[in-house]
């Protein structure tokens, strides 16, 4: 569920020289709006920055599961147990759809998974924050989805053709979230007063690593020109947040709910939203470590992959060989 | 470490510092294809991967990973390594006119499944079954049979016993999907509480 527009860390471009023929072949092939597959040749500026985007997505399907699942043993009801269950499975599974994706282009999902424990990769920041109450979780299953799936179905419409396929399934099992979600906060909205008062502290928790969530302005250098040329990035940080607000803030009010912003209001001339830019300086603080929950959350990953270890061991057969998927 | 999860907390964990050995690159396990025939009557088509010891627990993966939620009838899986590929063309180039005549050999006939790519960026579907001695002689028999007017970019061919089909006792698997609501977008319906709580508010 957790596509980030934002992928962390730049790439050093300066010393790739790509062969021009067979680039200019490629360009042609994107722009004819056909997909790039595994087998095809393609520039290593482009390659590294797909391993790294697809990488950080499948992490925080894995990381983003953490949050929720800590609320499934103390869901209200089994109904709500039964959907939360089927749901952080589902982004597991997702995980495993996009490493898929990523392990075309030449890495392999243990070295991916590796560089997540040991903190050398980046996942989805907003997973960095504790889930306090129910009502967080609520949150996340509406509000956090959705922002996901903005940035899932931008992407959808990206060059790489292994991407495209993970994320065509992902936005179809998707479907559930975020109806679960609106469900559950609906039932929160329209319930007690205390209710009522556990959602509307959620947003003020989460409205900050919401807005970060899209990541900050996109400096347009060369770079990011390039990878919009080559259907990389498909759409800049600032408009997946304006898509976010146009689509969500009309749902969150109509429910009777604030939100902890007096600029926040739609500019009628440009036809953006106007807000309060968030801390960027916390989003930096926790992208680098320093968050609530940065600690937790790879020690949870450490330690299922230390106990998992003796599993892998027994299992492992020379029978069998990694190879690289086919697409 | 003091978590807000019980269940970290109920997990002790012992190797807090501990530093974890990264694995070799390709210490892992092997690499198995994933096809599904979502109903009676369609083809099968290439879902995935799953990474499994060994055939029989790459399909029981499989089936986890690719047919939890939408409807299915059956599921096979292969080593990658036993899926046989063409090269991948563009434009308006079939690739079976890349695929010549194989030579002739005495061996013994065997059959393959083929699969077609029939546009960039979406998956390969099942075209057919072909009886030949080596791959190579099963894509040209497949271009004789399946290679008419559809533009194919890429075709597989997958010799059919070293497939682990679905038996026909284990096609009941799937028949409690539909009773799954709670992963139906469907089952949520909020409407009308939401819809008599606007009119109490308004």
């Amino acid at each position: 569920m957790y596509g980030g527009g934002n992928t962390f860390e730049g790439i050093q471009t300066e010393s790739l020289q790509e062969d021009p023929e067979k680039l200019a072949a490629f360009e042609a092939r994107i722009d004819r709006g056909e997909k790039i597959e595994p087998v095809d040749w393609m520039p290593q500026l482009y390659r590294k920055q797909l391993i790294r985007m697809i990488e950080q997505h499948a992490h925080s399907e894995i990381i983003g599961a953490l949050p929720e699942g800590t609320w499934i043993t103390r869901a209200p009801g089994f109904k709500r147990k039964l959907a939360l269950i089927a749901k952080v499975q589902d982004e597991v599974g997702h995980a495993q759809l996009l490493y898929s994706a990523a392990e075309t282009l030449g890495k392999s999902r243990e070295a991916m998974i590796d560089d997540l424990i040991t903190g050398k990769s980046k996942y989805s920041n907003i997973f960095n924050y504790p889930a306090y109450t129910w009502a967080d979780a609520c949150f996340i299953s509406w509000l956090v989805d959705a922002g996901a799936i903005v940035n899932q179905l931008a992407n959808a419409k990206g060059s790489y053709g292994p991407y495209c396929r993970a994320l065509e399934r992902i936005c179809a099992e998707e479907s559930f979230h975020l109806k679960y979600g609106h469900h559950c906060v609906i039932y929160l909205a329209t319930g007690t007063a205390r209710q009522r008062e556990m959602f509307q502290q959620a947003i003020n928790r989460w409205w900050t690593p919401m807005m970060h969530f899209f990541g900050p302005a996109d400096k347009i250098s060369t770079h990011t020109q390039v990878l919009m040329k080559w259907k990389v990035k498909m759409a800049s940080n600032d408009d997946t947040r304006n898509q976010f607000l146009d689509m969500y803030v009309p749902k969150i009010l109509e429910l009777g709910f604030t939100i902890p912003d007096e600029k926040l209001k739609k500019n009628p001339e440009t036809g953006r939203w106007d807000y309060t830019e968030p801390d960027w300086e916390e989003f930096m603080r926790v992208i680098n470590g320093d968050g609530p929950c940065n600690k937790e959350r790879l020690e949870v990953r450490r330690i299922a992959e230390e106990r998992g270890r003796w599993v892998r061991e027994a299992l492992r057969s020379s029978k069998t060989a990694y190879v690289t998927p086919l697409a | 470490m003091k978590s807000l999860d019980p269940r970290v907390n109920r997990l002790q964990p012992d190797v807090t510092g501990k530093s974890i050995a990264p694995k070799a690159a390709l210490d892992q396990f092997g690499t198995f294809e994933v096809f599904v025939q979502p109903k009676d009557g369609k083809p099968f088509q290439h879902e995935g991967i799953v990474h499994a010891p060994d055939l029989e627990l790459a399909y029981v993966l499989a089936k986890e990973a690719f047919t939890r939620r939408f409807t299915c009838t059956s599921l096979y899986v292969v080593d990658t390594r036993d899926v046989y590929t063409s090269p991948t063309t563009e434009g308006d180039q079939s690739v079976y006119s890349l695929i010549e005549a194989p030579l002739a050999t005495n061996e013994v006939k065997t059959s393959y499944e083929i699969y077609h790519l029939l546009k960039r960026g979406k998956q390969h579907l099942h075209a057919g079954t072909v009886e030949a001695s080596t791959p190579q002689e099963a894509m040209y028999t497949a271009r004789q049979k399946f290679g008419t007017d559809k533009t194919i970019y890429n075709v597989w061919a997958i010799r059919t016993n070293a497939i682990r089909l679905t038996t026909p006792e284990e096609k009941d698997l799937w028949n409690t999907l539909p009773e799954k609501k709670f992963r139906d977008a469907t089952d949520y319906k909020g409407g009308d509480k939401l819809k008599s709580f606007l009119e109490r508010s308004s």
